[in-house]
């Protein structure tokens, strides 16, 4: 049993390591403005390192599933995301089209796998 | 047209501004939020709360991240972090890098929503708002919004969107449960899927495609690096790689 397990515990690590690192940004990007050179180097590094952070988290959510996926095939929650991203490419780059086409194949192979 | 203002000047009306109202601009702001990308938000959200409940995190304080926070990205990083066990410090650096990409969305949006008499709580409260819904959505809708209305409109719009998303939480949490498997699987993968989309449509450069397929590439071969630090060396990693690449490889080859 972790400390977070709690409600009151879970609330305080929602505030200390979501909540303060995450606002950081807003109130930097506040103070100060247009100063800021979105194409400088440094901020180039900055976005690299961010998208490569959320493809990491998707890959892990993908990959090492845990609870309820477990029970669905490797190949078919591959399969989803990359109809999804076909989908999306296909259907005139709809977010809303590569959700629903991802959606649908893992609707209808985790039926048709008895899930 | 030529008459009218010669008859507008003829009477010297006060100079009578059109009322703009805060409540009033606050109310539209809130109706803004049902569209389909509110829509889009509030089925992602869904899918969090059902993450939420797989993981058995609580319900409380995971509608507390989704007001807080108010970053998905962010959101399940630290949830799923913990989950894994990894060290607070260690997630604490990965939701800070995570919200990175919030500032350029913060600078660019906020010449928008801070309206013609801009004050720093004011702005602060508006920036708390940003995220991609109301960043896209911040410039469909704001430049119909009378200048000295925007910052309410602006806030009723980021309320009307957490607000959404915060009742979605709720509902992915106790519906995941109760529908039937392949379902409950396609809530808990509404996520991954929207993000990949998201990666995948935000990409236009290079550098962008490399940091996906490193970070996603490093994830795995990372899963049992020493404690918990997986996610932050996939994600420093990888990105550091991919613009190191796309900054030295062409050179080398012109």
């Amino acid at each position: 049993m972790n400390f977070y397990s709690t409600e009151l515990g879970a609330m305080l690590v929602v505030v200390l390591v979501g909540f303060l690192p995450n606002e950081l940004w807003r109130l930097l990007g506040v103070l100060f403005g247009r100063r800021i050179d979105e194409n400088s180097v440094w901020m180039q590094w900055v976005k690299a390192v961010a998208a490569a952070l959320l493809a990491a988290v998707v890959a892990r959510l993908l990959l090492v599933p845990s609870g309820a996926l477990v029970g669905l095939p490797l190949w078919l929650r591959i399969g989803a995301v990359a109809s999804g991203i076909a989908g999306f490419l296909l259907l005139r780059r709809s977010v809303l089209a590569g959700v629903l086409t991802a959606e649908a194949v893992l609707v209808l192979g985790g039926w048709w796998l008895g899930v | 047209m030529g008459i009218e203002s010669i008859i507008m000047h003829a009477i010297p009306d006060p100079p009578v501004p059109v009322p703009v109202r805060p409540a009033q601009c606050f109310a539209r702001g809130l109706l803004g939020a049902l569209s389909v990308p509110g829509f889009v938000l509030v089925a992602t959200f869904v899918g969090f709360g059902g993450l939420l409940h797989d993981l058995s995190f609580p319900l409380g304080a995971g509608l507390l991240s989704t007001l807080l926070v108010w970053a998905l990205p962010a959101q399940v990083i630290l949830i799923g972090g913990l989950a894994a066990g990894a060290p607070l410090p260690a997630l604490a650096v990965a939701v800070c890098l995570s919200g990175v990409r919030l500032m350029p969305m913060v600078v660019s949006l906020m010449p928008l929503m801070r309206g013609p008499r801009p004050r720093l709580s004011t702005e602060l409260l508006c920036a708390h708002f940003v995220a991609v819904t109301l960043w896209v959505e911040g410039f469909r809708l704001l430049p119909k919004v009378a200048p000295e209305g925007r910052p309410a409109y602006a806030c009723g719009l980021g309320s009307g969107l957490i607000a959404l998303s915060m009742a979605g939480t709720a509902i992915g949490f106790y519906l995941t449960h109760t529908l039937p498997g392949p379902f409950a699987i396609a809530l808990l993968l509404l996520t991954p899927i929207s993000f990949t989309i998201l990666l995948v449509r935000n990409a236009r450069e290079p550098v962008d495609w490399l940091a996906i397929v490193l970070g996603a590439g490093m994830s795995p071969l990372a899963v049992n690096a020493p404690g918990g630090l997986d996610l932050f060396w996939a994600g420093v990693g990888g990105g550091t790689l991919a613009f190191l690449i796309a900054r030295y490889m062409p050179r080398r080859r012109t």
